[in-house]
């Protein structure tokens, strides 16, 4: 037995993030360890690698009972984490960052240059990683960077390597170079604890699962005995209906059309159309240009040509403030970053985009501003404690929603959702579905964005493919995953 | 909640101590002159919360002092009317604070770097329209602006007051506060949300522009000089006020009593070292280390909420 954690628990003031906490890993296995946001896999991650102390339980290391106080003495004894985030100084190149905080020096105490170039460059051509040791981190891709953290953390021979969810921003290629590594990782003896969201990657990887609910290891066993609807349940800890399909509303009028858009070097000639009551699912490759068209139909990169109608009337969106008078929302794929402002409270972040509805004779309405944030709490179901919360205190899933009302409060009819799952644990997934539905119920249009196909699948009433800055065809909603490949990719 | 307090506290606590620590501490005098003291501070530092709160800083703000003070006193030296003088004092300051926010706003410039550079243009442009010579021929009457008292209270502290007002209305009850707000606390998010960041942030730089140049003609009143020299370092005291009193130069945060509050702890260490007999120099220390402990607080206080 590698590791053996045993009623681990944590506490933050008065928020139990811990309160049994139980684990063993092998060496030359990989362990998944799962659960829905705020389960407690990081806390229970950062309490192995060092980062956090735990407040009561026992921690076995090959055997022996060790508690670490810092990250130093997690990984003296081959304990290392590949972070989530990226934690490199771009700046630095790839062999300093490697070796950062552990440079080698010369007898002199000066660092030792060629030296660490050598061992990085060693490093790198004996997994085979297509890195370059002097190449600058801030050049990498998001999996380049992965891989830096990887080097880092496999450069001191590690025993025990835990990934916090490291494939959440990678493209698909890019996840199997990342499997590739792990594999190898493992057959050299190295015990690998994996955190992931994503249900549909474990199989290619996984040997063993454990499965974290309210701070609490709920089950552990060999991943081949535990059904994928078993997983859920356990997460969730209650039944998903995984065949859920939501049934089409009637479409109305027609919303949203774009004759002919273009941006160099993408979208390219994109014409789509899309009517109240309907979500239009939009697949395709990274890169082929999705993005970039919601950003285009935004204003955040305004078209260079072509049209836009919401409603039946052209518009000209030369901006964001354009595109909001318009009536067309964007919720991006980095609703942290671009969509909340966490230290302003819930009822600011909601209004911000219509004070005038808030407004009485020139000045803000405070009065007005907390019947209209209480009305889109009681709506959306936001798990809220008043509108006076700071929107950074709440859940993920709860902190989308507040997003979605802000658009809402606007008014807005046209909802571009870019990649509306991503990093959203599944009772918080099916929550966002629900909001959308519930959106082209009463009339509105939405665009969802999306990379997992079974979730188009299940939510699109007709799904539309694009393919190098074009669109390579349209499918309805009941189609498959092989049909909608065939034209993402290029045949 | 008592964190929160803290400043004003502390405030209330220097009150106290000052007054049972020195006779001399709470006559009218005095207190007529501690107002005076920090009232131009105080002016200056409304102008600064609100650009501090937009996720911005002025570092100019001395020199458009200087250049307000100047600007208007050569007015009233040239024979024009008093008003008209201090009109074109806040209209001078007005149009550096606009030059400022023009250029963090349309050349994307970081405003620590505009604001650094304009610092030195405006007091460069000061030295050469005075020659490096005050102003001094100047009508008694302007002298009410600093000097003068309605019903025995010096009437700048309603000039402050008044100022004050305005600068809560436009944070806590408009648009532009609330933008103001959004933009600090997470400038994608506001564009994102169709707010005008530029035209926000450009208000913003040209109204504290507006409370630096009356602020300048307030010191020139009570100087009765133009001076091309006068504020140097006055950035550092009205940034030091908006941070004890709870903002933040990440910007999102900041209140106008805050503001004030951290003001008037200033005004009164200074004036307090005085009456005790302190040295100036251990002055200067002290109101340092003040500032680097209110933040402290604030910044722990932060942490504890998560």
């Amino acid at each position: 037995m590698l590791l053996h954690l045993r009623g681990i628990q944590k506490r933050f003031g008065g928020i139990t993030a811990l309160r049994d906490g139980n684990l063993e890993v092998e060496a030359g296995q990989v362990h998944l360890l799962m659960g829905e946001n705020g389960a407690g896999k990081s806390t229970l991650m950062k309490i192995v690698a060092g980062l956090l102390t735990a407040d009561a339980g026992e921690m076995l290391w090959q055997g022996r009972p060790v508690r670490f106080t810092r990250p130093s003495e997690a990984s003296s004894v081959g304990i290392a984490m590949v972070h989530q985030e990226s934690l490199l100084a771009p700046h630095l190149t790839v062999a300093e960052n490697i070796f950062l905080g552990r440079n080698p020096t010369t007898r002199y105490g000066l660092l030792n240059r060629r030296l660490m170039m050598d061992e990085a460059a060693r490093l790198i051509a004996a997994h085979n990683f297509p890195l370059h040791a002097s190449a600058r981190v801030e050049t990498l891709s998001p999996a380049g960077k992965q891989l830096v953290e990887i080097c880092r953390a496999i450069q001191r021979g590690t025993s025990l390597l835990i990934f916090d969810e490291p494939t959440s921003s990678l493209s698909e290629g890019e996840t199997h170079e990342v499997f590739k590594i792990v594999r190898k990782l493992t057959e050299q003896g190295t015990g690998v604890i994996y955190i992931t969201h994503r249900l549909e990657e474990l199989r290619a990887i996984g040997d063993r699962v454990t499965i974290l609910r309210d701070g609490a290891s709920v089950h552990s066993c060999p991943l081949a005995e535990l059904p994928r609807d078993k997983m859920v349940k356990y997460m969730v800890g209650r039944d998903l209906d995984a065949g859920f399909r939501r049934p089409a509303v009637a479409p109305g009028a027609e919303m949203l059309r774009v004759e002919n858009l273009s941006r160099a070097p993408r979208p390219r000639g994109v014409n789509l159309s899309i009517r109240a009551g309907e979500i239009v699912g939009m697949a395709g490759l990274i890169g082929a240009g999705r993005t970039e068209l919601c950003r285009a139909l935004f204003g955040l990169d305004p078209i260079e040509s072509g049209r836009i109608f919401v409603e039946g009337k052209e518009v000209r969106i030369r901006s964001p403030r354009d595109a909001v008078a318009a009536g067309i929302a964007l919720i991006p794929e980095d609703r942290q970053r671009a969509g909340l402002a966490r230290a302003l409270p819930i009822a600011d972040n909601m209004t911000i985009a219509n004070l005038s509805l808030v407004s009485r004779f020139g000045l803000l309405s405070a009065e007005a501003e907390r019947a209209v944030a209480a009305d889109q709490i009681a709506k959306l179901r936001i798990k809220a404690d008043s509108p006076e919360q700071l929107a950074g205190r709440l859940s993920g899933g709860n902190q989308q929603k507040v997003v979605i009302s802000k658009w809402l409060v606007r008014g807005a009819r046209v909802f571009l959702f870019d990649e509306p799952t991503r990093g959203i644990d599944v009772g918080a997934k099916a929550e966002v579905f629900e909001t959308m539905d519930e959106l082209v119920r009463n009339g509105a249009a939405v665009l969802m964005v999306s990379s997992e196909l079974p979730e188009l699948l299940q939510v699109a009433d007709r799904i539309v493919v694009m393919r190098e800055g074009s669109i390579s065809g349209e499918l309805p909603g009941r189609t498959t995953q092989e049909e909608i490949m065939h034209l993402a990719t290029r045949h | 909640m008592l964190q929160r307090l803290l400043p004003f506290l502390t405030l209330v606590a220097l009150f106290v101590g000052l007054a049972v620590a020195s006779p001399h501490f709470l006559t009218g005098t005095n207190l007529s002159s501690v107002v005076r003291q920090t009232a131009v501070i105080n002016i200056m530092a409304l102008g600064m919360t609100m650009i501090i709160i937009c996720g911005g800083i002025d570092l100019s703000v001395g020199s458009i002092l200087a250049m307000g003070g100047l600007l208007g006193a050569m007015a009233m030296e040239k024979g024009w009317p008093v008003g008209v003088g201090v009109l074109i004092g806040v209209l001078t300051g007005m149009l550096c604070g606009w030059v400022n926010g023009f250029l963090t706003t349309r050349l994307r410039i970081n405003p620590f770097i505009v604001t650094l550079g304009t610092l030195g243009i405006v007091r460069g442009l000061a030295l050469i329209i005075s020659n490096g010579l005050p102003v001094h021929q100047l009508p008694k009457s302007f002298a009410y602006l600093g000097e003068g008292t309605v019903l025995r209270v010096p009437f700048v502290l309603f000039v402050l007051i008044a100022c004050a007002v305005i600068v809560h209305v436009i944070l806590e009850h408009t648009k532009l506060g609330r933008y103001a707000f959004a933009i600090g606390s997470n400038q994608e998010a506001a564009l994102y949300a169709g707010v005008n960041i530029g035209l926000v942030t450009v208000a913003i730089y040209t109204l504290g522009g507006m409370l630096t140049g009356l602020a300048g003609m307030i010191e020139a009143s009570r100087l009765m000089t133009g001076q091309p020299t006068a504020g140097q370092g006055y950035e550092l005291q009205a940034i030091a006020a908006v941070v004890i009193g709870g903002g933040s130069l990440r910007g999102g945060e900041g209140t106008v009593v805050g503001t004030l509050v951290g003001a008037l702890i200033m005004g009164l260490l200074a004036n307090g070292s005085d009456l005790l007999g302190i040295s100036p120099y251990l002055q200067q220390a002290i109101i340092g280390a003040v500032i680097i402990l209110a933040v402290a607080i604030d910044e722990l206080r932060k942490r504890r909420l998560g």
